[in-house]
């Protein structure tokens, strides 16, 4: 039967083919149909196989201006009819943002690779994903693009481990996600930073936006470049470095040590009040209470931030054009810090009147 | 024998004695030339001993007599162990002669006294002439220069001392040529030049004494030159693996471009003000900026002139300064008001620029909230912006996508059929030619790798090869002055050897002396083979005796036993003593004849000895003497007596 996943099968962009051999190369050996030379660069610094110490990532994703990559790491063992070959990394690109789905589809590809030793078994499966949606895997079933929604993907982050991680300080990365603040977050090892950001757009979740995430970033100038082209953004970074980086983030987390530091530039506009304090109670609360999933947790946030959303919208309403103004804020007499939350949130959702 | 006398003969004749050429051995000395060699002998020795005896013997027998008596003294005062009397000159024999010879030959002092102990190479050498001449030279006493003579002027003048002035000095074939090229273009007029037109180096600098100052001064450039281009090439050069032209090429054009770089640095034109000091800092610097500290401190240590021109124009400046205050002081108006007036009109300017400045913060907080507002306006208005866009782009895909669907809509169930085929033929073909590409990617990638390993390899090679190059390097530099070492050392030895006199064949002499060790060896081995064979003897006739004893004491009593009953056995028994006894006397006998000849050769030699003693020639001297001196006595008696009467 002709399976057809719907508009899914145009989110794969390519496949590649990275390897390491015994003198210590790292060479693109492969890809289809094509990767810009650019891309290449970054996707040879994100694999792990380009660093002298080697610490074996199998699996890590990010993304460069606005393409999600996926890479699956294995180690050779022997036997194998892979000579002279010790690493190598199955790269796959890809419009969308779901870890899960290409990472068992990025697996499957490193299967075969390692069993049949050719570029073109990882071509077929790559196709018959491409054209059908469904790949024969060799060893456990097969790969159906079709088990893995979009929404799962979303929901795979862990809510209740950020705020136990941080307690009432949770309000100033849900104050800046909600005001398309910049959020850079710092943690030395890439598995742990991956799980962490991944679950920070929820706390957002009526936009379900998450190409504000680039959980793996270096400090290289098109990297940053790719950054800066989003508004605001939730970035992950390996390189302590990057501490000293305050043009780049205006909160800054240290994952290690649990600090959220908010940067100078940024304090008039995070200002934050009663209302704050009371959103922090509630989200504290909600993650706290074991019976309650991680799922019901952003549902509970994402209820709260329709209330006053609402509000706003209904402000918004009695003025011209249903936008807002300052002066109709002003008029409510909200405590200053509220009134500026409020006038950003605005701009933030496109309320404001220019 | 022969040999003892001959080295005796020959030191004596260095002594002074007059030794004819046909005496060969101590045998042919006269007494007359026994006093003469001992004489000289004791001269060289102990001149004090010598002189006060004459070398030749005198006529009487009595003054020899006295002669004999002295030598003897004297020799017993060197040291002399053995008995010397005035016999052993007048009446010589020859064993007693030839050891004392030999004593005073050994006391004789050796010639090299000063023997260089440490062969002196040829610049330790130079070094000690120099310090002989030097130490020649401060010996002689300090003289005033009108009491000089003329061969002090030269050494006590400081007419001679010339200050170091050295010149630039041109050298043929000093030059290096760069490439074979150029070599050969410029050989012939070189050449020419070299050979017909350059002065020798000697008439080339002005003043004839400056010339051993410009040709030191060049040798030491050399010199110091060829050391710097060998450590220089030695610790970098091999490192970079580059021929030494390439090397040396590189370096120029490095350095070329430094020195360019940093004038081009130095003319930018700078945005100063103080223009007049700065044209003197300037060069200091430019030339800090080219080199490391090293050379800016000795720029800086010369730069005195500079600071002294930097120091005039800055006490210009507060002249200056000092002059501008006081028309600034001259400007302002001399105020004759009252104090009162003064503070109403400072009190009214203060409240107006308070006013100013309240006005002026109003406004500042005005037109931050603008920007405030503006600021989020714009945030909101760019990320419309950007989601508009990918907007756009999205529906332009889709709309692309649909068109086409929609073009292929009338005929749909065909349509998609053929798209189904179309995709599974391009997928077909796709994969198709993805295996195509592999036959031919694999074979270029295993060959990339391969060639990567060997050239990993042959990097790991050629730097074994370098430190091998490195160490022998080492090795001949260490090998090329050891040879130079020993080269110097062999040629010191040669001119020693040399000077050495050659009358004395010394290699007889150490011939003869193994000659004699070893034959001493062998008949020290033959002595103790014969001690040896003597112990054995003596052990076997020992066990004998013993044996020959026991057995007759066995026999003895056996036999005496029977002998009481048989008449036949008393008589063997009879036999029996009488064999043991004649055979005890045999025995006896042989005993006594072994001694006797062992008597009879001792004599015989006591008798070699004492005929080689000449006792019957001296005895006959000796009374010819005597008589001599009787005569001599009663001479002298009868002269006594005519003379006193």
């Amino acid at each position: 039967e002709w399976d057809m996943a719907e508009s899914e099968t145009q989110l794969m962009l390519s496949v590649g083919l990275i390897e390491k051999d015994v003198n210590a190369d790292t060479l693109w050996v492969w890809c289809y149909p094509s990767v810009s030379a650019e891309l290449r660069d970054v996707l040879l610094r994100k694999c792990c196989l380009t660093l002298d110490s080697l610490v074996l990532h199998t699996f890590v994703f990010g993304q460069y201006y606005r393409t999600w990559y996926y890479i699956s790491t294995v180690d050779v063992q022997e036997p194998t009819v892979l000579k002279k070959v010790t690493h190598f990394s199955v790269v796959i690109t890809a419009k969308d943002f779901n870890p899960e789905k290409y990472a068992a589809f990025s697996r499957v590809l490193c299967r075969m690779y390692v069993k049949h030793g050719n570029p073109v078994k990882i071509m077929e499966g790559y196709i018959a994903v491409l054209t059908k949606g469904i790949c024969q895997s060799d060893e456990n079933g097969s790969f159906l693009i079709r088990d893995y929604d979009v929404r799962k993907a979303y929901l795979a982050g862990s809510i209740k481990d950020v705020v136990s991680q941080f307690g009432m300080e949770t309000i100033i990365l849900y104050t800046a996600l909600m005001l398309k603040k910049r959020i850079v977050i710092y943690h030395p090892r890439v598995e742990a930073l991956l799980e962490f950001t991944r679950a920070l757009p929820a706390l957002a979740w009526h936009r379900k936006d998450w190409s504000i995430l680039h959980p793996y970033v270096h400090l290289e100038d098109r990297e940053l470049e790719s950054l800066r082209s989003c508004t605001g953004y939730v970035a992950g970074f390996v390189d302590p470095e990057v501490t000293n980086r305050s043009d780049l983030f205006d909160v800054f987390v240290n994952l290690p040590d649990s600090e959220i530091t908010i940067s100078q530039h940024a304090k008039e506009a995070m200002a934050m009040g009663k209302l704050h304090k009371e959103i922090g109670h509630f989200i504290v609360q909600s993650a706290e209470d074991t019976d309650r999933a991680d799922v019901q947790v952003i549902k509970d946030i994402s209820v709260k931030t329709k209330e006053i959303l609402n509000n706003l919208v209904s402000l918004a309403e009695e003025g011209q054009d249903a936008k807002l103004t300052l002066e109709m804020l002003k008029q409510r007499h909200f405590p200053p810090a509220t009134e500026n939350f409020l006038f950003r949130l605005a701009a933030a959702e496109q309320l404001l009147k220019i | 024998m022969e040999e003892v006398d001959r080295i005796l003969i020959h030191s004596l004749r260095q002594t002074g004695t007059d030794i004819d050429d046909d005496v060969q051995s101590i045998k042919q000395f006269s007494s007359e030339l026994i006093v003469e060699a001992v004489v000289r002998c004791l001269r060289v020795i102990d001149p004090t001993l010598g002189n006060g005896l004459s070398p030749s013997l005198p006529p009487g027998m009595s003054a020899r007599f006295r002669v004999g008596m002295s030598l003897a003294q004297a020799c017993q005062d060197l040291g002399y162990k053995g008995e010397s009397g005035y016999q052993t000159f007048l009446y010589s024999n020859e064993p007693e002669i030839r050891s004392l010879l030999m004593f005073l030959v050994e006391k004789l002092p050796r010639e090299s006294a000063e023997a260089l102990d440490q062969p002196a190479g040829k610049s330790a050498l130079l070094q000690k002439a120099i310090a002989a001449q030097i130490k020649t030279q401060l010996a002689l006493p300090w003289l005033p220069p009108s009491c000089r003579l003329s061969l002090h002027c030269k050494t006590q003048s400081s007419g001679p001392c010339h200050s170091f002035h050295a010149m630039q000095l041109s050298l043929p074939y000093s030059l290096k040529a760069p490439t074979k090229k150029q070599a050969k273009g410029r050989c012939n007029f070189v050449k020419e030049y070299w050979r017909e037109y350059l002065l020798p180096v000697t008439s080339q600098p002005s003043h004839h004494a400056s010339v051993p100052a410009s040709l030191l001064e060049n040798h030491a450039s050399e010199l110091s030159a060829a050391q710097e281009w060998e450590s220089e090439w030695n610790s970098q050069g091999l490192l970079s693996r580059l021929t030494p032209e390439e090397y040396c090429s590189r370096k120029r054009a490095r350095l070329q471009k430094r020195i360019e770089e940093q004038l081009r640095a130095a003319t930018q034109p700078r945005p100063d003000t103080h223009s007049t000091t700065r044209s003197t800092s300037d060069l200091t610097d430019l030339l800090n900026s080219f080199g490391g500290t090293t050379t800016g401190v000795d720029i800086l240590a010369k730069g005195t002139r500079f600071t002294h021109s930097e120091k005039f124009t800055f006490t210009q400046e507060p002249e200056k300064a000092a002059q501008q205050m006081a028309a600034a002081a001259s400007i302002l108006p001399s105020s004759h008001q009252s104090e009162e007036d003064l503070k109403a009109k400072q009190e009214v300017e203060i409240s107006a620029l308070q006013e100013q400045l309240q006005q002026l913060s109003v406004q500042m907080e005005e037109v931050g909230g603008d920007i405030r507002q503006l600021t989020v306006s714009i945030h909101q208005v760019s990320d419309e912006l950007k989601r508009r866009e990918l907007s756009n782009s999205e529906k332009e895909d889709t709309v692309r996508v649909k068109k086409q669907t929609i073009n292929l809509l009338p005929d749909a169930e065909n349509n998609l059929v053929k798209l189904q085929s179309l995709v599974e033929a391009s997928a077909k073909r796709v994969v198709y030619l993805a295996s195509q590409w592999e036959k031919h990617r694999a074979p270029l990638i295993d060959e990339h790798r391969r060639l990567k390993e060997l050239c990993s390899n042959r990097e790991m090679e050629s730097s074994r090869k370098l430190c091998e190059i490195k160490d022998l390097h080492d090795k001949i530099r260490q090998s090329a002055e050891e040879a130079k070492k020993k080269e110097s050392l062999y040629k010191q030895l040669i001119a020693e050897y040399d000077t050495l006199p050659k009358d004395v064949s010394r290699s007889a002499y150490t011939m003869r002396i193994l000659e004699i060790i070893s034959n001493i060896k062998k008949q020290k081995e033959e002595i103790t083979k014969i001690l040896s064979d003597t112990k054995e003897l003596q052990k076997e006739i020992n066990g004998l005796t013993g044996k020959l004893d026991r057995t007759f004491a066995v026999t003895d009593e056996l036999v005496f036993k029977d002998a009481k009953k048989d008449e036949s056995v008393r008589k063997s028994y009879k036999y029996l003593a009488a064999l043991h006894e004649n055979c005890t006397q045999l025995i006896q006998t042989i005993e006594d004849t072994g001694t006797i000849m062992r008597e009879i050769r001792d004599l015989e030699e006591q008798i070699e000895t004492e005929h080689g003693k000449k006792t019957v020639s001296n005895l006959e001297k000796i009374l010819e003497d005597y008589k001599a001196i009787r005569q001599e006595n009663s001479a002298l008696a009868a002269k006594i007596r005519e003379g006193q009467v």
